[in-house]
């Protein structure tokens, strides 16, 4: 009865005061009291302007925040504004931590203001706006009352820089403003499971201290919403707190205020925390402890267990195709030193540094960059079509020197040793430079998971963990340089080298070819096109560069040269990466979307995704020899599999946000979602068509990884 | 022999340290219950062996049960369940005092009002079966297959709010993981966020 009168009044109240300034219709509900409310008199055309929603609630009685806790509902907002107007969401003031029994809620009690930021166009200057919004909220003691009322507001409309007046809520409101979490910038932040725990490390500058800090998570399913434990660590955070129960998959960002009180006095902090490793991003997951390469790991696969993964996926990458031409560079580095075995050991060891000091540079070059923010991954020089057609522009060069169309430093005596050709120390090096660079489009077993746990790493260890990597890489050639057995079984220098020296350019050019069909997908014809002439000039040049090498150097003879090169780089300058269309047309699968795999698994249908890149060798042998066999189509078909392909060949922070979900910094990863909802599979990162055959036969069933935890029943 | 003093000891230390609101989880044993329905008979979790149960955490006082009562959605799950031979419990954990907690005539008057059917109302006025299962709020929902497993946890539907017009156009999880359930598919959603007022515990 009251209500009504109250809202009777509250009409009355608006349809006489329409031309007023200032006029709010005040809306008195059950154990609450709300209104619309602005922070000046008047609003600013073409700036946004702050409204809120002022709630005040009777002793004891509460509404909610974004995230609710255990129990209740977040209060919600329907805007009805002029056309034009924009309103965002609520910009939620920190939230109190509200306990009932062994029960948590967040929300507000007492008297509290939900700042909007509503956007007026400048057209709306010298009007009177009348703002609309519908409200919808829960009120709880411990019994609850849900409330929906519509209040609205009518206000003066000024032009942009007038001066206007602070209405009656405006300290309220700036209060609420002030409560709102403040985002640590130069905070870094990362969740992972720690069996039945959630554990946040937060590092960086500006950090609040761990007394006195209560923590409030904005999604929810993640943390148990009971108090958790904070403290100070490695000169950081780090909050430990249960997992929720009603915990099923790791989002991709989490969002937590930091919240501290001090009588009335509230200072919040807001830091968003991305997942450490996926490995663990599910409860099945967690507790098969299966990580791709079917090793045991959990969240944290550790740091030994990381650089012995790293050495031997260095190791493996030498069976991977995208080492050969280099191996081949190396077979005739070893053939020439043969004579010497000191020679050998020492080339051994200097190819050793060479792929030691590469892997190093890249991985702080990508560390450099991702901590300026670019979300970038493993390869991801690969994904520069400028890189990609210098390497085609090296291959081709390599290539002709050993073909022997020109010598490398001829002219420089003594002193010039070739870079990557020839006998000695620094060729040697450069060899193992140029490996370490042409074997990151090959990802090889064991290597996923070390580089994904490198980047969540501090630098140093992040950087031992590449160091180990190209460690592993020249393993095998150092222990054949230091093996004299080699000798015994090749004939004596002679003729028969120069032979094998010209068929060793033959790998260079066919890596040329696959560059030139990278470059394609990444710069389209044009580019492509564009990159070509330039190698035809180059062509022309280093076989001009060859002849004048066999006469008397003359000023005009180098100048030549250099233009000729300088002709043949120019199209490096003009590349430009381009979006391709691929068309998924009568194709088995679909292009990959967060969005498109949220909707297939929520019809609970078994997905393959499948994250590739044309450059990436591994990925292309795997479709060639496991993704694209008939009876794998077959297979997709009859048990309704669908099957999503993430293309990594160009830059895409989308999916290098889902690699991180896994743990993964680099491709390929394939995941295959379980029908009905289950744990996802991370596939190995070699296929073969009867695992495929295998996994997906699994997710069709509904089961997860093979220690199927649950008994079907 | 130094065995049962280090066993009696790590028993000690987990009770100690156990939650209050204890855990329950999908894919392993529901806990075993006993406790009086309505009609003052003891039932027990043991009892419905072979069967799949569903409990239903209730307090008809709750708006968000008053909104799967009151649109007609819970007695028509519990109709559909009970029919296809499924044992549907209704549980009140409220403690005597607190609001919607209720007695044996009134738990089957409010049955008998709302035209419901849940095969039994079980009383819990200590809120031991509830602080087992971690029951949180008002619904809250459980299925357990035919030998004992949980199989989902969490809200009856996928759309959060108080509003009965939300209800067509929500995933009734419950439903749908008594159908998967039925034809022998796993249950494509194990878990959900629950929703609703808080179950009124005593201290």
């Amino acid at each position: 009865m009251v209500r009504l009168l109250a809202r009777l009044l509250a009409l009355l109240g608006l349809a006489i005061g329409a031309s007023a300034a200032a006029r709010a219709e005040a809306t008195s509900a059950d154990h609450l009291a709300l209104e619309l409310v602005a922070e000046h008199t008047a609003l600013v055309a073409g700036a946004p302007n702050w409204l809120g929603l002022r709630l005040a609630h009777e002793p004891e009685w509460h509404t909610y925040w974004i995230n609710a806790g255990d129990t209740g509902l977040a209060t919600k907002l329907e805007w009805t504004l002029p056309a034009g107007w924009q309103a965002g969401a609520i910009d939620w003031p920190a939230p109190q931590r509200l306990q009932i029994g062994d029960l948590y809620n967040f929300g507000y009690s007492g008297e509290i203001v939900l700042p909007v930021a509503v956007e007026v166009p400048a057209a709306a200057a010298g009007s009177t706006a009348s703002l609309r919004v519908l409200a919808n909220w829960l009120v709880c003691k411990e019994e609850c009352i849900p409330g929906k009322a519509e209040l609205s507001l009518s206000l003066p409309v000024v032009a942009g820089g007038s001066a206007t007046g602070d209405a009656a809520a405006a300290g309220l409101l700036r209060r609420a403003l002030a409560q709102r979490p403040q985002r640590l910038d130069a905070a870094n932040a990362h969740y992972r499971m720690d069996g039945d725990s959630v554990v946040v490390e937060i590092s960086g500058a500006g950090l609040p201290a761990a007394a006195g800090l209560d923590v409030f998570a904005r999604q929810p399913q993640v943390l148990a919403n009971a108090p958790a434990r904070i403290e100070a660590a490695d000169g950081g955070l780090r909050i430990v707190a249960p997992r929720s129960e009603y915990f099923t998959a790791a989002p991709a960002q989490l969002d937590l205020a930091l919240v501290r009180r001090d009588g009335d006095s509230v200072t919040a902090w807001q830091v968003t925390a991305k997942p450490q490793s996926a490995a663990a991003a599910t409860p099945a997951a967690a507790g098969t402890g299966l990580t791709a390469t079917g090793v045991a790991g959990g969240s944290d696969i550790g740091t030994w267990f990381a650089l012995l993964l790293a050495l031997l996926g260095g190791a493996a990458l030498n069976l991977m195709p995208c080492v050969f031409p280099v191996l081949s560079l190396k077979a005739l580095n070893l053939v020439e030193s043969l004579h010497s075995p000191a020679a050998a050991r020492r080339d051994g060891l200097a190819y050793l540094a060479g792929t030691v000091a590469g892997f190093v540079a890249l991985a702080a070059a990508l560390l450099a960059l991702r901590g300026a923010g670019q979300n970038l991954g493993w390869g991801f020089q690969m994904q520069s079509p400028v890189l990609v057609a210098a390497l085609a522009y090296l291959m081709v060069a390599l290539g002709l020197n050993l073909s022997g169309a020109f010598v490398l430093g001829a002219r420089l005596g003594g002193v010039g040793q070739s870079l990557t050709e020839g006998s000695g120390a620094r060729a040697a090096f450069f060899t193992g430079l140029l490996a370490c660079i042409v074997a990151t489009p090959c990802t090889a077993p064991f290597m996923g998971p070390a580089v994904g746990y490198a980047l969540t790493q501090p630098p140093a260890l992040a950087l031992a963990i590449f160091a180990a990597l190209g460690l592993g890489l020249a393993l095998p050639i150092v222990a054949l340089s230091f093996l004299p057995l080699l000798a015994r079984f090749l004939p004596r220098p002679g003729a028969w080298m120069n032979t094998f020296k010209q068929l060793m350019a033959w790998p260079l050019y066919l890596t040329a070819v696959w560059l030139v069909w990278v470059l394609m997908r990444q710069a389209g014809a044009d580019g492509t096109a564009l990159v070509l002439l330039g190698l035809v000039v180059l062509i022309g040049a280093l076989l001009l560069h060859g002849s004048f090498q066999l006469r008397a150097p003359s000023w005009p003879r180098r100048l030549a040269t250099a233009l000729l090169l300088l002709l043949a780089l120019s199209p490096l300058a003009v590349l430009q990466p381009q979006a391709e269309s691929t068309s998924a047309q009568g194709k088995l699968w679909t292009a990959w979307s967060a969005q498109g795999l949220d909707a297939l698994r929520r019809e609970g249908k078994p997905v393959l995704v499948n994250m590739t890149a044309a450059w990436c060798i591994t990925c292309l042998a795997n479709e060639r020899v496991a993704l694209s066999s008939e009876a794998f189509a077959r297979q997709l078909q009859r048990d309704g599999i669908a099957y999503l392909k993430g293309d990594w060949t160009s830059q895409d922070a989308a999916i290098t946000t889902y690699l991180a979900g896994f743990g993964r910094n680099s491709v390929p990863l394939y995941v295959l979602y379980p029908r009905g909802g289950g744990a996802p599979e991370v596939l190995p990162q070699l296929l073969t068509p009867h695992l495929v055959a295998d996994a997906l036969a699994r997710a069709a069933a509904g089961s997860s990884a093979p220690p199927v935890q649950r008994s079907s029943p | 022999m130094k065995l049962i003093p280090t066993l009696f000891a790590a028993a000690v230390l987990s009770v100690s340290t156990f939650p209050v609101l204890a855990k329950v989880a999908i894919g392993e044993a529901a806990p075993a219950f006993s406790v009086s329905d309505s009609n003052g008979k003891p039932r027990s979790l043991a009892e419905f062996k072979g069967k799949t149960v569903v409990l239903e955490w209730t307090n008809a006082e709750c708006p968000f049960v008053k909104k799967h009562y009151g649109s007609g959605n819970m007695q028509a799950q519990q109709k559909e369940a009970t029919a296809a031979g499924v044992v549907w419990l209704s549980i009140n954990s409220g403690a005597p005092g607190k609001q919607g907690a209720v007695s044996g005539a009134d738990a089957d008057s409010i049955v008998k009002a709302g035209n419901a059917g849940p095969t039994a109302y079980l009383l819990d006025p200590e809120g031991t079966v509830g602080k087992t299962y971690g029951a949180k709020t008002t619904p809250h929902m459980y299925v357990i297959d035919g030998q004992g497993v949980l199989r989902y946890m969490g809200g009856i539907d996928s759309i959060q709010s108080d509003d009965t017009a939300d209800i067509p156009k929500a995933t009734q999880y419950v439903k749908q993981a008594l159908a998967e359930l039925a034809s022998g598919k796993p249950v494509s959603v194990p878990v959900s966020q629950p929703y609703g007022c808080s179950v009124k515990y005593g201290s």
